[in-house]
């Protein structure tokens, strides 16, 4: 009957400092902050900073040199074009030049004065596209656009030179070849449906260490020692201080995920194909990953704000290493072990796959694995980096009762000398 | 001379700080170069090479194996693996083997020849906008040359020259200058934000940091004492020394970045050392205003890796400003890294005049005296608070 009483007195002991963390964690504004507040607002914002996806009407400058029927529907067709605004037009190059420098428009189209000369000579006509590459994203519309027009115009051209008499005629000669461009996921190609998912992904992990860290920080230094476990009848055994802190944490994170995965994505209508099921099964390792990562990295922590300095900044490091921003088969070996240490690497491709590809729970099998080994290890290593703290502990427990022994023996000691001199008296 | 005696004697204690406190010296110069390193290595590449994509070739001709030869032979993309059916690609796209594929149907080289006009298909996934965006330009540009090369045969055995040939097929050609960063380098394009931003993320930190400690550990009358009780002078002879850390740092991650991996630098070195200091000043500063704003060490460190961590976003450089909504667009004038970003772009990457880049030159400035009305508060807390854990 013993085991299953020292069973239940360590329930109970873990549900005791459950109910201690939670209390703390509700207390300090510190954790606070970034248990619930930056986990309910920071996803918020970041949709809102990319909630137009995608950029449109680019303003550009065009130098007109040609003064032609066909530069103008050159001019004309751009500005048509979802993505380009032609936004002013320039009499020379240096002109056009100081708009970009003035940041008025992104890119110039320069029309040489010879274009529509040549189109009538039947040689080839050049525009030239002058691009401020400081933006990738501007630069890419500004030169699909004009790519994209130029063909349209040289299609025009084509059909008639080719002199068919057919429109179905004309069509073959110009395209022989029909293609079909299909962008199967993300099909709008919007920026925040690409990397918001990661982001999410990143923002639980890292207010999960925060949080864990800043309140390891407090603890430390409520303490008369500056020791992570207190001494008290409760904190007695590693298995029930990691159980009842992490238990604390996976519940208030059990909400703040599903508000991350579920309620934001929908809120913003992002892409959301996975099934709730794997959904779940998916996040439950990945949250148990984060948590005892948290409580791993949170031992390390001498003052309570040092915990900011050591994770703030690898928050965008882990965002590149995710394969989201760069091409995950382009990074290097080197960082790809690196990134293994991380939970949000898995997690956050999972996620990526799961929802925005609409992949199967088979499809991210080895993701799952490594986020199961992840916790596996970091369970360990929190048990382990827990037994040693709470040695330092028990240690300086024994040397304060050692201490008040001593002290004791010497007062006791003292009297019995003072009452011996009486006597001699 | 009595102020300029007190800002040394402060200034060495500083000094002294930074040296006893381990955690100035991970924050101060080996997480901003390991992040240097990280960046610079990562984005080494410049345009991600090599991108595995996928055929489904039901056609099986020499015709599409043209096709596909082709494709492998450019540089952005490598042809992994052939897979019988379009669901067993996807799968792998799923699986994230491949980033897009060719689906040739069966019948596509005789209804080319047959002038039937066939169809070919490419997939991509934009579920990372990067690599999406670079399999479908190789995908794109495979596809026009496939129908190129019909209309070529076509010509050629007719006996058009080459010249006309070139002109039927492309009649308006279009020719690209893409300023100051011809190649597209990513690393330029991301390592200059992203870096800078990172130093900056720790200039705001450990300004909070280190008002706040004097806090913590009851020093801030000690330290108030020594400048005779004129906070501007124990304010700068506290952050000199960081200043000048911070400064050699960022002349390190300079000479790295221009230096030796040559990155353009239109704008010159005068340029590159104005806007070094500004950045250092600017960011300083935020840190000392967002400590007077809220004297509590966790607060304001709270405050300064939230500000951090979102001007990423909003410094514009991978999504641009002009595509967010308005009341975004207003709020980015907030955030000190995107006025360096804007001055970088415009100095010192395509080296334009200083005066086009006034408002973000102002807004540097603006930062760096921010702390002035605070000033008053952050001696008040150094005499009055106790630090409460």
């Amino acid at each position: 009957m013993s085991i299953f009483r020292d069973f239940y007195k360590a329930l109970l002991d873990a549900c005791y400092i459950w109910r201690e963390e939670m209390r703390q964690a509700f207390r300090d504004e510190g954790v606070l902050i970034f248990f619930i507040i930056v986990p309910l607002v920071y996803p918020l914002l970041y949709s809102w900073v990319y909630n137009n996806e995608v950029v449109r009407e680019v303003p550009v400058v065009v130098v007109d040199q040609s003064h032609s029927q066909a530069s103008r529907s050159f001019i004309r067709m751009c500005d048509a074009s979802p993505d380009v605004r032609v936004s002013c037009y320039a009499s020379d190059l240096d002109d056009a030049q100081s708009l970009v420098s003035r940041q008025v428009v992104k890119g110039i189209y320069l029309i040489p004065s010879d274009f529509a000369e040549r189109l009538n000579r039947m040689e080839q006509a050049t525009v030239s596209v002058y691009c401020d590459m400081s933006l990738i994203l501007t630069y890419k519309a500004i030169y699909q656009t004009a790519m994209a027009v130029s063909q349209e115009m040289g299609t025009q051209m084509q059909k008639r030179l080719s002199g068919k008499y057919t429109a179905r005629e004309e069509m073959i000669t110009t395209r022989p070849l029909r293609v079909d461009e299909v962008p199967i996921f993300n099909p709008g190609g919007g920026y925040g449906s690409s990397i918001l998912p990661v982001v999410l992904m990143l923002i639980l992990q890292q207010t999960l260490v925060l949080g864990i860290g800043l309140a390891a920080g407090t603890a430390r230094e409520r303490n008369r020692y500056g020791d992570l476990v207190p001494v008290h009848p409760c904190y007695d055994g590693v298995g029930r201080i990691v159980g009842g802190k992490a238990l604390c944490y996976i519940m208030i994170f059990a909400v703040m995920g599903a508000y991350l995965s579920v309620a934001v994505p929908r809120l913003f209508s992002f892409p959301q194909l996975a099934a709730p099921s794997d959904l779940l099964l998916m996040m439950t390792p990945y949250l148990l990953a984060s948590v005892f990562f948290g409580m791993t990295v949170s031992c390390l922590v001498r003052y309570r704000e040092n915990v900011m300095l050591l994770v703030v900044f690898i928050s965008l490091p882990l965002l590149f290493m995710t394969g989201v921003s760069w091409p995950q088969s382009n990074i290097p070996g080197y960082w790809q072990g690196v990134s293994w240490l991380f939970p949000s690497t898995f997690g956050a491709r999972a996620f990526v796959r799961l929802n925005s590809m609409g992949a199967s729970l088979s499809d991210v099998l080895p993701e799952l694995r490594y986020m199961w080994i992840q916790t596996a290890c970091y369970f360990g290593v929190a048990c382990l980096v827990y037994g040693h703290q709470l040695r330092i502990t028990r240690r300086h427990m024994h040397e304060r009762l050692d201490y008040l022994r001593k002290k004791r023996q010497v007062r006791s000691q003292l009297k019995q000398v003072s009452e011996g001199g009486h006597l001699h008296k | 001379m009595k102020y300029l005696y007190d800002i040394w004697i402060i200034a060495k204690r500083e000094f002294k700080i930074l040296i006893a406190n381990r955690i100035y010296g991970f924050c101060m110069i080996l997480f901003p170069l390991l992040v240097l390193v990280f960046f610079t290595t990562i984005l080494d590449e410049g345009v991600p090479e090599e991108l595995p994509v996928g055929v489904v070739d039901l056609d099986g001709s020499s015709t599409s194996r043209g096709l596909i030869r082709r494709l492998d032979a450019f540089q952005g993309s490598r042809v992994v693996a052939r897979y019988p059916s379009v669901a067993e690609a996807r799968r792998a796209m799923q699986e994230n083997e491949i980033y897009g594929f060719l689906y040739i149907p069966r019948g596509t080289a005789d209804a080319l020849l047959a002038s039937r006009q066939p169809k070919v298909s490419y997939y991509y996934s934009m579920a990372s906008v990067t690599s999406g965006s670079l399999v479908m330009k190789d995908l794109k540009t495979i596809s026009t040359l496939g129908s190129a090369a019909v209309g070529q045969a076509t010509m050629r055995a007719r006996g058009f020259t080459p010249q006309q040939i070139q002109t039927f097929l492309q009649p308006v050609r279009i020719d690209l200058h893409q300023i100051a960063n011809p190649w597209s380098n990513y690393n330029v394009y991301l390592s200059t934000v992203f870096v800078p931003g990172v130093m900056m993320l720790f200039m705001f930190l450990i300004s909070a940091y280190s008002l706040g400690m004097e806090l913590k550990f009851s020093r801030g009358k000690e330290w108030i004492a020594k400048a005779d009780g004129n906070i501007l002078v124990a304010i700068l002879g506290k952050f000199i020394p960081q200043a000048v850390v911070f400064a050699l740092l960022i002349a390190f991650y300079e000479y790295y970045i221009y230096g030796v991996l040559r990155f353009p630098h239109e704008g010159g070195w005068g340029m590159i050392v104005l806007l070094a200091v500004l950045q250092v000043l600017a960011s300083i500063g935020f840190g000392i205003f967002a400590f007077g704003l809220l004297p509590s060490l966790r607060m304001s460190m709270s405050v300064c890796s939230l500000w951090a961590v979102l001007s990423f976003s909003l410094a514009g450089s991978a999504f641009p400003v002009m595509g967010m909504d308005s009341p975004i667009q207003a709020l980015t004038w907030l955030f000190p890294l995107r006025h360096y970003y804007m001055l970088y772009q415009i100095t010192v990457f395509n080296g334009y005049p200083l005066i086009d880049a006034w408002f973000h030159f102002a807004g540097l400035v603006a930062f760096t005296i921010m702390p002035w009305p605070v000033l008053r508060k952050i001696k008040n807390a150094m005499l009055t608070y106790v630090y409460i854990p």
